[in-house]
């Protein structure tokens, strides 16, 4: 599952298109806030590829929907963007009663082995590691089903790495030009002393 | 309609395939319908014969009456049939009781076998379009379709009954292996944590370094690390493109595009295209575009009037031309 020229192709489209929108009202800015325009911009773009068919990119284009509501927009066009940002994410169900009742049991439950009480840790870690990973997730906080979270991810990644492959040769290119250019006025200063 | 052709099918099969054996019948069957199939078991995921056929003698009909020629084999499965009835769960109880009348009937008619199969499949045609119009929904592969119809068949009166028992169905294909607990609630759980580990093996060829870590603790921080950095990675990448080029300005980008679906260079993972390639491949098609001139006017007055060109007498050849061009594009001076 690594990340397709298809993909890549399909997100530098989506990323251009953000940029032209965003060019106008962002023309000779400070740095900081060209930069804040390139990742909303290019996190849309990934989040739009997948049509909001996943949680992760529903909730992230819900998140920079809030930032900047006209560019999400703008951007979704295409895609029925009404539907998408206004789109209910899962409530997380969490009953009172049965979370007071699973304490309690929790807390009568005190006499047990020593490996049975390991297990106990390693379970407990293996639940905040999972916790950890769902707040790293957009929209991980939704997924209350393992299942459905690492699936999640493993879309998550998938795009994330599109994204940074994309964004870095473009990064390299643009580098690449400038230590040119540098280089050949040096070359060119050489032959005017000469 | 659909349903009609494939009754009517079904029934060729029926009447031409006296001298079948049992099984093949049902594997005919099961072609026949691998649709519309609504599930009767629902309580039970793992299906072995016994409890099929335990099903089939709680619906209260005969193997041999339905079939007409009896084989050795399915004599036998009778028998056991019959010794497994005590065993039926509470859940089939109620079409058991309904079913009492058809049995006695299929017991006194046992002897007008072949014409009692035609009325049966012409029942059961009827039945079938009833019942699969309210179950649409469940798509579920099951083996014993034959007998699940005979039940639909015995119990016509409660047969909204059943589809209700149908929709709820979610089929799990899980075997429990020896010593391990049967029944549905640790089985889900089995399959839960089956699922979990296959999707785990994906994550694991997925992000790097992972693959020789064990234990669920360790990948799971694995993942998150490696999400943060390209979470990470993606907010420097574009620190750094906001300071390379002053405006949201990427002509570089048509170039690229282009290079992308030629070059085969770009299917592999994390692999940096010289950039030089990539310029000079692209910058002269894209320099007879007009509508790139166009586009950017600034860019358009550079090139005209850029004093460098007169510089580089010999040693210099085109391709620094172009990429001193394309420096301007990407500065969008």
């Amino acid at each position: 599952m690594q990340p397709t020229s298809l993909m890549k192709e399909e997100f530098l489209k989506k990323w251009q298109m953000g940029l032209q929108i965003y060019r106008p009202l962002i023309d000779n800015t400070s740095v900081s806030e060209r930069r804040k325009a390139i990742k909303l911009s290019a996190d849309v773009a990934m989040a739009s590829l997948r049509r909001g068919t996943t949680c992760w990119s529903r909730a992230l284009i819900q998140k920079t929907a809030t930032e900047n509501n006209f560019l999400v927009r703008q951007m979704l066009s295409g895609i029925k963007a009404e539907t998408l940002i206004n789109k209910k994410l899962p409530k997380v169900m969490c009953h009172r009663k049965i979370v007071r009742r699973s304490k309690k049991n929790f807390m009568r439950r005190k006499s047990r082995s020593v490996s049975e009480e390991v297990a106990a840790k390693a379970r407990k870690l293996i639940k905040r590691k999972t916790q950890g990973l769902r707040n790293v997730v957009p929209g991980g906080e939704f997924m209350n089903n393992d299942v459905l979270l690492i699936q999640e991810t493993l879309d998550y990644i998938v795009s994330l790495q599109t994204q940074v492959n994309v964004m870095r040769s473009i990064v390299d290119a643009a580098e690449a030009g400038i230590e040119r250019t540098a280089c050949y006025l040096e070359k060119l200063k050489f032959t005017i002393e000469d | 309609m659909m349903m009609n052709g494939e009754a009517t099918t079904e029934a060729d099969l029926f009447l031409n395939c006296t001298d079948m054996s049992v099984l093949e019948r049902q594997r005919a069957h099961l072609n026949n319908y691998n649709h519309h199939h609504p599930g009767f078991f629902s309580n039970s995921s793992t299906i072995n014969c016994g409890e099929m056929d335990g099903f089939l003698a709680s619906a209260g009909l005969d193997l041999p009456a339905i079939y007409g020629d009896t084989t050795v084999y399915s004599d036998a499965r009778l028998s056991a049939s019959q010794g497994n009835i005590t065993t039926e769960s509470g859940n089939f109880k109620k079409r058991k009781f309904g079913c009492v009348e058809t049995e006695t009937k299929v017991c006194n008619e046992k002897k007008k076998m072949m014409m009692y199969r035609e009325v049966v499949v012409d029942e059961e045609e009827e039945e079938k379009s009833k019942i699969t119009e309210q179950s649409t929904k469940n798509i579920m592969k099951m083996k014993m379709k034959n007998k699940a119809k005979k039940e639909q068949n015995s119990c016509s009166n409660d047969s909204s009954k059943v589809t209700k028992d149908s929709q709820k169905t979610d089929y799990i294909h899980v075997r429990a292996r020896r010593g391990q607990a049967t029944d549905s609630h640790s089985i889900a759980e089995r399959a839960r944590r089956e699922k979990i580990s296959e999707r785990m093996k994906f994550l694991q060829d997925l992000v790097p370094g992972c693959d020789k870590i064990t234990g669920k603790a360790g990948m799971l921080d694995e993942i998150i690390n490696y999400v943060q950095s390209l979470q990470r990675q993606v907010e420097f990448l574009s620190m750094k493109l906001a300071t390379v080029s002053p405006r949201l300005d990427f002509n570089i980008d048509d170039l690229f595009t282009k290079e992308a679906v030629s070059d085969p260079m770009m299917n592999l993972p994390n692999t940096v295209m010289p950039p030089h390639m990539m310029v000079n491949s692209g910058y002269p098609h894209d320099l007879v575009n007009s509508g790139y001139v166009d586009f950017n006017p600034m860019q358009q007055v550079v090139t005209s009037s850029d004093p460098l060109p007169c510089f580089n007498n010999g040693q210099a050849s085109s391709m620094w031309d172009s990429d001193v061009q394309n420096l301007y594009s990407s500065l969008g001076v």
